[in-house]
């Protein structure tokens, strides 16, 4: 009605944008790779202390990965020496060149992230309520959790594993300083804020309207670098990995080198989402069924079959198919101590050029009877609607 | 219900679509102007329509994605036959495998 009115009200908060678009552009942030945005991480720091009521930290310690930032957490925490124990000398060393000498004094986690997101995230879920509050997690954060929380998963296994192998991948014997270095490095990866791959509560937050408040700098460190460390005088910043590579469903997949890598080298390197060593791969030249068969941890073995081949797996060991019918041939691979590996084996309809038709094989869930139960599992739907009036 | 390769397409009743769906912006078409319904991982083959409508997509890349054709279409893709699809609202379901172990705990 009245067109005065806008001008003495308070100038309104940004309109929060659809949830998604939000959820898209946070997930680029948590899959973002590159060199950090330098400039807008430390403004980003700098406004999150000024929310808290700290002055900015005196110095920013830059990392290139979070491996390194983790272990300048544990150095400053007082733990270099049981580090050095295990064998971690060299990465004392590299943290104490990162840090320099002055003090950092005390972390000032509580302070700069868990309290004023912790208030942030009690008054969102009151205000929206029991209803809405999981309606809105599963529209934003919900779609990104899984596939966000499982890197920092790997990546946090990954940094305490450096107790045990070495940071050449060496694995030592597992030695009580080890696991006590293990235990040292993954608490001072939970002493992190861990920012691009915060990025599913924060885009839960900015749906809602609440990141233009005490989480602006929190969500602007976000978009600008990786994990963390702040203290009173100074803040370790991690860099972005260099290399990232995920499968169609989000998995991290790579066969020809580090699934995920930091500029440092600190990696992780996975086929489907499974980890594997680094030298896994290469080392699978000459495969046989008989050593695929002696494998004992089950998730190398299920690595292996992929890479040789199910096909060439049946064929070589004389499987025989378990059901055929006109949607394929359901077949089944026993293995000691491991559910069976039941699968499809599905044909194109379509003709290639030159007449023959491609076939491929779908790993569907062990207790699967008929290949039509197989195939309709593979798309989500019940063996008796499964009926494809057209079929390519 | 029709099935192209690894993706299976069934017709919903347009009431059956969730108006968070219908709500999402169309996704993006390619620079040929095409709906991409998926792209191959290996060989960048497309299971893709040039026809009017909206593909509505959410992030979570195992949800399935929908699709609106206002006046029908036809579904190409480099090795497969052309399907022709009636107009109205279907559901796009990619094919996924079973991956031991794969459950996992919700949120925080």
């Amino acid at each position: 009605m009245s067109t005065g009115a806008s001008l003495t009200e308070a100038p309104a908060a940004r309109p929060p944008r659809a949830a998604h678009y939000v959820v898209g552009d946070w997930q680029s942030v948590a899959f973002g790779t590159g060199p950090a945005d330098r400039g807008r991480a430390e403004a980003g720091v700098a406004a999150a202390y000024a929310s808290a009521g700290l002055d900015a930290p005196a110095r920013y310690v830059w990392v290139p990965s979070p491996a390194r930032g983790a272990v300048a957490a544990a150095v400053l925490a007082g733990h270099g020496d049981r580090l050095r124990e295990a064998g971690l000398g060299d990465l004392v060393d590299l943290a104490r060149g990162d840090l320099g000498g002055t003090p950092a004094r005390a972390s000032v986690l509580t302070a700069v992230r868990t309290r004023p997101w912790e208030a942030e995230r009690t008054a969102a879920c009151s205000e929206q309520g029991p209803e809405q509050w999981p309606r809105v997690w599963a529209e934003t954060g919900g779609l990104l959790w899984n596939q966000v929380q499982s890197l920092v998963t790997r990546v946090r296994a990954a940094i305490g594993a450096l107790a045990v192998q070495g940071p050449g991948g060496e694995s030592g014997a597992g030695s009580s300083a080890q696991d006590e270095a293990e235990t040292i490095l993954r608490s001072a990866t939970l002493d992190a804020v861990l920012g691009q791959h915060d990025a599913p509560w924060l885009a839960l937050f900015e749906t809602l309207g609440r990141l233009s408040g005490p989480l602006d700098g929190l969500a602007e460190a976000a978009r600008s670098a990786g994990w963390w460390w702040p203290y009173e005088d100074l803040v370790i910043l991690s860099e972005r990995p260099s290399d990232l590579h995920r499968d169609e469903p989000g998995r991290l997949h790579r066969g020809d080198g580090p699934a995920m890598a930091y500029p440092d080298g600190f990696s992780l390197h996975a086929w489907r989402g499974m980890p594997i060593p680094p030298d896994f791969v290469d080392s699978l030249t000459g495969l046989t069924p008989g050593r695929i068969s002696a494998e004992e941890n089950a998730e190398l073995r299920r690595v292996m079959l992929e890479i040789f081949g199910y096909d060439r797996y049946l064929a070589e060991t004389g499987a025989r198919p378990l059901h055929r019918d006109e949607t394929g041939v359901l077949w089944s691979i026993e293995l000691p101590g491991d559910e069976p590996v039941v699968m499809v084996e599905v044909v194109n309809s379509t003709p290639e050029p030159d007449g023959t038709r491609r076939t491929y094989y779908l790993r569907v869930p062990p207790g699967t009877r008929t290949a039509r139960a197989g195939v309709a599992w593979t798309f989500g739907v019940d063996e008796a609607d499964y009926h494809p009036e057209k079929q390519t | 219900m029709y099935r192209q390769g690894d993706i299976l397409i069934m017709p919903v009743p347009e009431e059956a679509v969730p108006p968070s769906v219908r709500e999402l912006p169309a996704a993006p078409r390619d620079g040929r102007g095409r709906m991409v319904l998926a792209l191959g991982e290996a060989t960048g083959h497309a299971h893709a329509l040039t026809a009017p409508g909206s593909l509505l997509r959410v992030p979570d890349p195992l949800a399935p994605d929908h699709l609106h054709l206002p006046s029908g279409g036809r579904l190409v893709h480099e090795e497969h036959a052309a399907i022709t699809l009636p107009k109205g609202w279907y559901r796009v379901i990619r094919q996924r495998e079973y991956v031991p172990g794969a459950v996992r705990v919700v949120a925080d």
